[in-house]
């Protein structure tokens, strides 16, 4: 086991008399793929949020070994990458893809530099395994909600996180562009030495590489283990309390409806 | 006609009014690409109106009023972003917030002075033929330190523009750049309140944006674009004003707004739009730059 990079011991948070975590415990080590799972409004993003920075919290976060809080040092929030749901921008924003990819290095370099040309060919390098190369000098509000994903996927990656956290990625794309970021997020994590946390509510579209789940409900860890364990009908039943059952194809194992 | 204007300029008011024309053009630009980017275009009317209230608090209380409404414009941009912040807010609405709270102490306040309301008014419509020398003094020194901040942190602005949490987990420090634009944004606007006025000034901080949006991708292109549009809406506004004796603010706002029809009247990024919507292909072609793009990142 190697040592953890993330640790959440008792971590809760409250806002106006709601609890959105209850005490949850977590550890996640280097080079561990970990799906978040749960329903809507079981406290997924909410975790993410408190793991990268970005929500207040009572008990104790450690990242890389050191205690962290909402406020933290740039160089902490350096080794953490972000990938949000999706984001929308205005279509004449004054901002190209390749701009938009190379700003996810720019706290790396620090004041009054710029990023050097070897972050530049990384980023070219990045949108090129996307099959996006192409698209680098266009308008970042001219591309398609996939491509855009794609963008902010390098962005976070040419930041060289040490932990990754995805925040249902793929939920806003159609199912072909779905597989392909997919498939894009297994070959990043393998090439890549990092942590990734990755929140769903798809267990139909999961990366090959997620070995791992943690189930949260009502701001609770209900479940944590092998993902095969947690892919079974009573348990997911369980978990979204509707009838669901689990079936096998081509290898790979699907969920529908009881 | 322009022969008088430049006999004119062997007077030290007329000047000063270039002299501070050019300053506020540059200064309210460079703040027009943060406002329109940000989508903050009531952040100016707040500042002026933070002004005339805090002018009127001082003429109550019997402080000076110019000082007051300088002093309450910076205190209201500082609060801005730290409260929006923390109430989880959108800027806009709290925007909108503070600028009816401070029109509601300002009207309060007039209700109940007693004695003429002109050095308070007087904020609201500026005057460029009767600046100081410690007017222009404070102008440069704002306009340099924006310049300079600008200039110094270009790719940690670019980054908050784009997108605040993506700048904030990539550690840029996108608080600091935040909050400090919004105080630049009060410190420009009180520093013009005796230039074009806390009304007008309104205008240049949007329109120079605006004017840029039609005709760029590119970022430090859309600065000189909104500092070149800024300074000549000054100064041709000003121009005007002297050649046709008409009042100088009203002639700046007025070319402005003409920059900005005819930037969006032959605006290439809209009728690239149009051509895209013609040919559903034009994405495709990647050997064509759009215009206004460049190829250096």
């Amino acid at each position: 086991m190697h040592t953890p990079v993330i640790e959440l011991d008792g971590v809760s948070v409250r806002k106006s008399n709601r609890v959105l975590l209850d005490g949850i415990n977590l550890r996640v080590s280097r080079n561990e793929f970990v799906g978040i799972i749960g329903p809507n409004g079981a406290g997924k993003t909410t975790l993410l949020n408190v793991v990268s920075g970005f929500e207040k919290f009572d008990g104790l976060l450690r990242l890389f070994g050191h205690a962290e809080s909402c406020n933290r040092a740039r160089e902490t929030r350096m080794r953490v990458g972000y990938v949000p749901q999706s984001f929308e921008i205005d279509p004449s924003f004054p901002i190209l893809a390749m701009e938009a990819v190379m700003t996810g290095a720019y706290g790396r370099a620090g004041f009054f530099r710029s990023p050097g040309e070897s972050e530049r060919e990384r980023a070219m390098e990045l949108l090129e395994m996307m099959r996006i190369a192409h698209l680098a000098r266009r308008p970042l509000g001219h591309l398609s909600g996939g491509e855009r994903q794609k963008i902010s996927l390098a962005r976070a990656i040419i930041q060289r996180p040490e932990i990754l956290l995805l925040d249902e990625p793929i939920s806003n794309l159609d199912i072909a562009v779905q597989m392909e970021v997919l498939n894009l997020i297994s070959d990043l994590y393998e090439r890549e030495s990092m942590a990734v946390l990755y929140i769903t509510h798809d267990f139909n579209l999961l990366p090959k590489c997620m070995r791992r789940a943690v189930f949260v409900n009502h701001g609770r860890v209900v479940f944590d283990g092998d993902i095969d364990l947690a892919l079974t009908g009573p348990m997911l039943s369980g978990l979204f309390e509707y009838s669901l059952e689990t079936f096998e194809r081509n290898g790979r194992r699907f969920v529908s409806f009881g | 006609m322009v022969e008088n204007f430049l006999e004119g300029l062997a007077y030290l008011p007329v000047q000063r009014a270039l002299f501070a024309c050019i300053l506020c053009g540059l200064s309210c630009s460079l703040l027009s690409v943060f406002i329109v980017l940000m989508r903050l275009p009531l952040i100016g009317v707040s500042m002026s109106h933070a002004a005339l209230a805090g002018a009127v608090v001082g003429m109550l209380v019997g402080f000076n009023p110019v000082v007051c409404g300088f002093v309450l414009c910076l205190i209201v941009a500082g609060a801005l972003g730290p409260v929006s912040d923390r109430s989880r807010m959108a800027p806009e609405n709290m925007l909108g917030i503070f600028f009816s709270l401070l029109m509601g102490i300002a009207f309060l306040g007039m209700g109940i002075l007693t004695r003429t309301k002109a050095g308070a008014l007087s904020l609201m419509w500026g005057n460029l033929l009767s600046l100081s020398r410690a007017d222009l003094v404070i102008l440069s020194i704002i306009t340099a330190v924006l310049l300079v901040f600008i200039i110094s942190f270009f790719k940690e602005i670019r980054a908050v523009l784009f997108h605040r949490k993506l700048a904030a987990s990539s550690g840029v420090p996108e608080r600091a750049v935040y909050y400090t634009l919004l105080l630049l944004t009060g410190a420009v606007v009180s520093s013009n309140l005796s230039t074009v006025g806390g009304l007008l000034i309104f205008a240049l901080l949007i329109q120079p944006g605006a004017t840029a949006l039609q005709l760029t991708y590119d970022l430090k292109v859309f600065f000189l674009i909104a500092a070149g549009a800024g300074i000549g809406a000054c100064v041709a506004g000003l121009l005007i004003s002297y050649l046709f004796d008409l009042p100088s603010g009203a002639s700046v706002v007025l070319v402005a707004t003409l920059i900005f029809a005819v930037a969006y009247a032959f605006s290439p990024k809209r009728l690239s739009g149009k051509r895209f919507q013609r040919n559903p292909h034009y994405e495709q072609d990647t050997r064509r730059n759009l215009p206004g793009e460049k190829t250096v990142f």
